[in-house]
Order: C-alpha cells, then structure tokens, then sequence
C-alpha cells in the first residue's frame, strides 16, 4: 500500500529529523578563526555565542549573543547558553577557563592555530563535532591540493627573497613553523626571517634592513600606510623596485580559506597581481 | 580620653562584617547573564531550583565572589602590614617588589612552560614561589645583624621592583605578538575563570598570613614610634621585621600568583580605614581583611557588569575607583597638616 | 651594699671602625638625678642605647641593680628602663593619650587590650607634666615641645625604676622646663634613678646631684657640679673659653665666652 508506506517514510524521516535535532551541539566560538571554520563548514545552526571580536568582523553572526573579548570571555555567560561545547584558541591569560568549563559539565575543545597542521586539525576537529566531517574533509583536501600545486609551481623558479611584515612599529614578522611561514613557503618565497626561531618575532629594524628583502609583503593595518612607512628606508631594494605588496589583513586569519589566502599570496609575491 | 577598648573593636568589625556580607549577596546577585537577572536568581536560589540558574549561581558566581573576598582581604592586610613595617601610609604592597617577583615566576612559568611543555598549572606555584624567594633577598640585602631599617628595605625594595620590571619586560619583549600580549594581560590582574580551588588556597595563605601577624598587632603600634623607641619598649623588632616580610610575602604571593597585579586595594583601604576608625593595629589589620574584601567584591562585580556580557579586568576597576579617591584622601591630608 | 641603680662597667662600642665609646664606667645611685654633657658626638646617645640593649657592646657590661642588662628579658628591661629620646616622629596620628598608653605595654599581660588601671595611669602621667587637654590632640598636630611633654609622659608610664632623658627639655618653654626638672627630682626622691643629657651646663648644675663630662667617647670628669664645671675642664672639653659665676645660692653659672682655636680643625 503506498500511502501506508509514505507515511511510515515521513514518519521515519520525521523522527530522524527530530534526533538529527536533538543531538544538534551547542557550540560558543571564542575566536574569529573558530567561527569562519564552523561559518564555512556551513554549522552555523550550532553556533549559539561567539566572542566580541567574531560579532564585529563577520555579520552573519552579529545577532549572537557575545561572551566577551578574546582575552576576557565571561565565564558566566558562557554558562548562561549552555553549550555541550565551547571552541577555544588556547592562551596564557585565559587562566584555566578550559579546567572550569569541563569541571561544569561543559566540553572544550582547545585548538591550538599557530602551524599549518594545526590549521588543518582544526577544520577537521572542528568538522567532526559539529557532525561536518565531510565538508571537512572536502575543505583540507582543497587546502592540501592548493599548497601542493602552489609548491610544485614554485620549483622551477628562483625563490623571491621575502619578509611578511605583521606590525611595522615595534615590527614584527612572520618566523619560522607558523602557517603563513607554510604559506611563504608554498608561494615561491625565501621567509628571510626563518632564522628565527618564533613563528612571530619580534624583528629590529636594522636586521630587515641588512637582511634586504626584494619583496615586503606588507600585513599590518592600516593598509593604506605601507608605502608611506616603507618609503622611508629607500635602500631597501624592495623599495626600491617598488615592491612593498600591502595585504589585506584577512590574509592572516588561520582560518577555513588558506587556500584562497596562498592564492592571493602567490600572486603577490610573484607581483602578478592588483591588490585585492 | 579616647582609648581603643575591645568592646569598641568588636563592634566596629561587626559592622564591617554586615557590609561584607552585604557585598557578598550583591556579588551573588548580579552578572551579565540574561538568564538570571537580579532577583529572579535569588529566589531561585533559596528554592533550590536545580538547572542554569542554580548552576550559575552556585559553580560560577559563588567560587568568584568568595575568591574575591579571599583576594581583596589578602592585598589589603599586606597593606597595612606593609604600612606598619615601612611606618609609611603610603605603602602599598607592590612596593618592596614582592609581586613583581611574583609576576616575573609566573611570567618565566608562561613563556618557558610553552617551550617545556609545562602546562598553566605551572603558572601558579611558579608566581608564589617568585614571591617568597624576592622577600627571601630582599631581607638577606638590606638586614644588618638581623634588623633591617625602614629606609633600607624601601629603598632595597625599590631596587627590586625595578629590576623585577625590567625582567618582565625583557622577556614580554622576546616574546611573539601573540604571547607578549597574553603576558601582560596575565599581569593586569583579573578574577576571571580561576581554577575552582584557587579560593580556599589563597583563603589558607591568608589565613596563615593573619594568624602570624595577629599577635604583634600592639608590637605594631609601638613600631609606629621609631625601631629605636619600639625595642626600648620591649620590642623585639627583628623578629617583628621577620615575620611581618614572611606573612606579607605568602598573602601577597597567593593573591598574586591566581589573580595578577590587582593595584590599589592594599594602598586604599588601610588608609581609609586609619582616616575613619584611627590608627591602632589591633583594630585597623582585622578591619582591613573584611573592608578589603567587600571593595574587591564590589569592584568585580563591577567588572562583571558594567558592559554587559564582556568583563573589564578588576585591576581597572580598583584604579578606576581607588585612584581619584587616593588622591582625594592625598589632598585632604595636606590641607589639614599644611605639610607639602 | 646593695648595687648601684645603673652602672656602667668599662663600656665600649664601636661602629664599624670608629670607637665611639672607649671604656665609660659610671655608677648611679637610687634617688640620684646624673646629669651629662659633652660636646655633641661624644657618646652620650650611644650610652643610652647601650642600656637599652639597642647596640651591642665590644667591652664591658651594663647593670641594673646588680643584674646584666645582657641577661634580661626585653620586656623586663622595657619595665625597669625608660628612655626620653629627644624627639620622635610618627607616621599615622596617634594620639598623644595613645602615645602615652604605649608606655604601659611592657606591663601588659596576655595578647589583650589595656586595663582601666593602665588608663587611669596614663591619665595621671599627662596630668603630672601638665598636659591633659593634649590626650585626644593627634601627634601630628604638635609642636616639637609638645611631643617632647608627650615622650616625658611616657616614660613615666613606664613606671621604671632607671630614667635615661635625652635633652627633656631642649624645645620646651621655661615654665615646662621647670615642670620637667621637678618630676625628675620627684622621681629620684621616690627612689628611682636619672641620667639626664642637658647641653644646659647651669641648668644641669642646679638639677643634678652629680655632673659627668663625655668627651670623644671617655669620661673626662664625674663629680659635683662645682668641682666638674671649671673653666679649664671645660676648655679642654668643649674647646671653649667660658667662664664660670657663683649664682646667689652658690650654683655654678656658666658663660661661654668664645671658642677656642682647637690646632688641626
């Protein structure tokens, strides 16, 4: 009988709807990296808080409720919303926020950004929570492939020494082991400041100077003022050839598009391309 | 003439005790949660209501307000212990450099553990044990045959606290972007989701702290008249010197180690406190301990809601509020002794 | 023979390098006002505090009645000793009826709080120097006379059976330099003993039984005033040509004259 089993079908779909529901998680974001990855895995339905920083930069969740800043979330707040879990960056001032939420029944989730890997991981830890892990897989899988072209471009041409400026005063770059270092990598650049240590250093002014990139890639805000703060040291033969590249700053978001981010990146080093 | 009697002193810490617990249900009672506005968290309370209220109320607010309490009495009786040792109304705490060696434990803690694999629970033990080994030095260098003078240990103090900072900012420096700004985001001194068990530790120490210090509260007294005038009375002030370092150091350690620079309690309320209820130690510490506290859990609360669902660090709040009425107290003195 | 109130046995301190007293011996009696004088940093300050325990001897000893002040306990030297230092300077405003209490803390029993019988004592104390309106004035509000009738009433408070006065009387009006010198005649008839520093050699002359002279950190003379305040004592001494004048009832007068030229300053 058709009827009988269309309704036993609606009826099964129904029900499965209702516990796809239910086990729908709850989800606080404390970081704007967190939110674009479950924002791009299309969880936006679990998000239920994100921090002030999120709320202000991406619109679609601007009608969230906000559990503070990215160094001060309100413990309480968090509470408030009773998320199953709440998605974090870890960090020294935090305290042990992480040790009260668990303790309070509430499930943390700590991603640490700084390596490429750790980007990755957190797409696909981020995925698997929020029941997204195939998009999760498609959206590493595209990352890996971007990177993987990316570096075989590269290979047959000569590297261009670079430096990616992410604050001109005190400046800071970006070192070795960090993502954007992978990015450079990845993108046909020599990251000259790969001697050091840190994945974001604190560089002197007199090191760049000696270190005479051919391309600065320029990160920092505002982006406007780039040329005009690099135009000061005009022996810089990235100066000098006009190549300070001034990039949009979302460019350093350890977030779910690294592989438009490396597109963008290539093509500025290659200095190929307008700014975005 | 005006004595001091116990009778008196019971009462007036009877009243500060009310306004202590006064302080203690407001701080239960407020926050930024739309779930669980003012009254309606009370009554939920009392009625034992289980869920997110109950939860807030209970496993979020109540370890907050009391660590609160713990910390603000803990800062503001190493004020006025400071102040008796210093014979000085205007010592704070901070002054000898006790909590800069306690900030650059942690910080060393912070930047080294990420490399070590230390986790933050090292953060702590790291902070306390930098407070009590700058105490340690600072008596070692400025004690002769045992005693130290109050200029000395200032001025040894002073010394310390500098190169404390100099130590803190040379490795803020090193630090990367992100970590340089966590640092001293550690040092600003905040009450925000500390481990649970961070108010009966800071309780314990305090508790350590006073019971040392309680017995020599005459002793204190006769310090005020000189450590010449005060041994001539029957003082033994190298010991008194001693111990007062000690217990300031553990209270001043544990506030910091959990809860970062909080400036201005230990400077504001024991000279308040002097201003109104006069300047007898066996009144003015115990008083202390209990006014500390309710200004450090008013002013949280005040962090907590002021601007909704994001939290100022405390430190701001307590600088907010301490510093016009610091320099109010400042001004009044000078108009009444005519003293520069 | 019972032992002298205060005795000081061949004392000698040193600072560091410097001897400042080099072998003082001094005995006082009950019921004898001492008085002392000598050019400034000859010692005498140092005396004091080597009867109170407050530096430490490099030679010699200082008895209480026999017993080494060494071997008490503080809080027994605190009961027998009592010291008038010149001035003091308190931070926060006690109360000059505060500052006098504090007098009473060697006696105190236990952790607690004053007696009624310790109040009624202090009360008596500013009666006895003149100066109960002051009780509830604070320390910080008094003039350098003031706090010195303060510090006089505390030592009385004390109830010691040594009185060691540094210049008691060194900012005070002449009625309360008078008022002074009778409590510590009083004090010296009921028994107790009193070593006064006076740079008042004349004052000292009529207040004091016997007059010791401190010099560069020995004892250049000890005897009655008349015998000690010479003119030739005191150029050797004080490098000053002074001359000294029988006053009506026969006490020394001293006039310094001028300064001598001491060879090597």
């Amino acid at each position: 009988m058709p009827a009988r089993r269309s309704a036993v079908c609606l009826l099964l779909a129904l029900a499965l709807a209702a516990r796809a529901a239910a086990d729908l998680p709850r989800v606080v974001a404390l970081s704007p990296s967190i939110t674009a990855i479950l924002l791009a895995l299309d969880a936006q339905a679990s998000l239920v808080g994100v921090d002030e920083v999120s709320a202000r930069v991406e619109p679609r969740v601007r009608a969230l409720p906000r559990v503070g800043g990215l160094f001060n979330p309100s413990l309480e707040a968090i509470v408030a919303l009773q998320p199953s879990l709440v998605a974090l960056v870890p960090s020294a001032q935090q305290r042990d926020l992480r040790e009260r939420l668990e303790s309070l029944g509430i499930g943390v989730l700590a991603l640490p950004n700084i390596s490429y890997e750790d980007v990755l991981n957190s797409i696909a830890m981020l995925g698997e929570r929020v029941g997204r892990s195939a998009a999760a897989r498609a959206r590493v899988s595209a990352i890996r492939a971007a990177f993987r072209e990316a570096s075989a471009q590269a290979q047959g041409r000569a590297r261009v020494r670079a430096v990616l400026v992410l604050q001109r005063e005190p400046l800071y770059v970006v070192g070795r082991g960090s993502f954007l270092d992978a990015m450079l990598d990845a993108a046909g650049a020599e990251n000259l400041a790969r001697g050091f240590a840190d994945p974001y250093p604190r560089a002197s002014l007199e090191w760049l100077i000696a270190a005479a990139p051919d391309v600065i890639l320029d990160a920092a805000d505002p982006a406007a003022g780039a040329s005009a703060h690099w135009g000061h040291w005009p022996s810089l033969p990235a100066v000098a050839a006009g190549r300070v590249e001034a990039l949009d700053r979302a460019i350093t978001i350890p977030g779910p598009y690294l592989d438009r981010s490396l597109a963008e990146l290539a093509r500025r080093v290659r200095g190929s391309g307008s700014p975005q | 003439m005006k004595v001091l009697t116990a009778r008196a002193a019971a009462l007036r810490l009877a009243l500060l005790g009310a306004l202590l617990l006064a302080s203690l249900a407001l701080g239960l009672a407020a926050g930024p949660s739309a779930l669980a506005p003012g009254n309606a968290l009370r009554e939920l309370f009392t009625r034992g209501d289980s869920g997110v209220a109950a939860d807030i109320a209970l496993r979020v607010r109540l370890p907050r307000v009391v660590l609160a309490a713990a910390v603000g009495a803990a800062l503001a009786v190493a004020g006025a212990l400071f102040q008796a040792l210093l014979r000085n109304p205007l010592a704070d705490p901070y002054v000898l450099g006790v909590s800069g060696g306690a900030a650059v434990g942690g910080i060393v803690a912070l930047s080294l553990g990420s490399a070590l694999g230390w986790g933050a629970a090292a953060v702590t033990p790291a902070a306390f044990a930098g407070a009590l080994a700058t105490t340690a030095a600072l008596y070692a260098v400025a004690a002769v045959r045992g005693r130290v003078s109050a200029t000395h240990l200032l001025l040894t103090g002073v010394v310390f606290n500098a190169f404390a900072s100099a130590g803190i900012v040379f490795v803020a420096s090193l630090a990367g972007l992100t970590e340089g700004t966590s640092l001293f985001l550690w040092l600003i001194g905040s009450l925000s989701a500390v481990r649970a068990d961070a108010a009966p530790i800071v309780g314990a120490f305090l508790a350590l702290g006073l019971g040392c210090a309680l017995p020599l509260l005459r002793d204190l007294d006769l310090l005020s008249l000189g450590e010449e005038s005060a041994a001539q009375l029957g003082v033994d002030v190298a010991r008194v010197q001693r111990v007062l370092l000690l217990s300031t150091s553990l209270m001043v350690g544990a506030a910091v180690s959990v809860a970062g620079l909080i400036g201005f309690v230990g400077l504001i309320v024991p000279h308040l406190l002097r201003l109104r209820l006069g300047p007898d130690h066996r009144l003015l510490v115990p008083a202390s301990a209990l006014a500390g506290a309710a200004f450090l859990v008013l002013c949280d609360t005040a962090a907590r809601t002021v601007l909704g669902g994001r939290e100022l660090p405390v430190g701001a709040i307590t600088a907010l509020a301490g510093g016009p009425l610091f320099l109010y107290l400042l001004r009044r003195q000078q108009l009444h002794s005519g003293a520069p | 023979m019972t032992a002298p109130a205060l005795a000081f046995e061949d004392v000698a301190v040193r600072f560091g390098t410097r001897e400042v007293l080099r072998g003082v011996s001094l005995e006082l009696a009950g019921g004898e006002v001492l008085g002392l004088a000598g050019p400034n940093g000859a010692g005498k300050t140092t005396l004091f505090r080597a009867a109170t325990r407050v530096v430490r001897l490099d030679r010699g000893a200082v008895r209480i009645a026999g017993t080494p002040v060494r071997t008490l306990p503080r809080r027994e030297l605190a009961r027998r000793v009592a010291v008038v230092p010149q001035d003091v300077a308190v931070p926060f405003p006690f109360r000059a009826g505060e500052v006098v209490l504090m007098g009473r803390a060697p006696h105190r029993t236990g952790l607690g709080f004053e007696t009624p019988a310790d109040v009624e004592r202090v009360r008596a104390c500013l009666a006895l120097v003149g100066i109960e309106s002051l009780a509830d004035r604070s320390m910080l509000e008094l003039s350098g006379g003031e706090r010195q009738l303060v510090l006089m009433a505390r030592a009385l408070a004390q109830d010691p059976e040594v009185l060691l006065l540094d210049e008691p009387t060194a900012h005070l009006d002449l009625r309360h330099r008078a008022v002074v010198l009778e409590r510590v005649g009083e004090f010296a008839r009921a028994g107790g003993a009193a070593l006064v520093v006076s740079h008042d050699l004349t004052l000292a002359a009529r207040s004091c039984s016997r007059l010791a002279l401190l010099a560069d950190g020995v004892l250049a003379a000890c005897g009655a005033p008349a015998e000690v305040l010479r003119p030739e004592l005191l150029a050797r001494v004080f490098g000053v040509e002074a001359e000294v004048f029988d006053a009506p009832d026969g006490a020394p007068l001293v006039v310094p004259r001028r300064a001598m030229q001491v060879p090597g300053t």
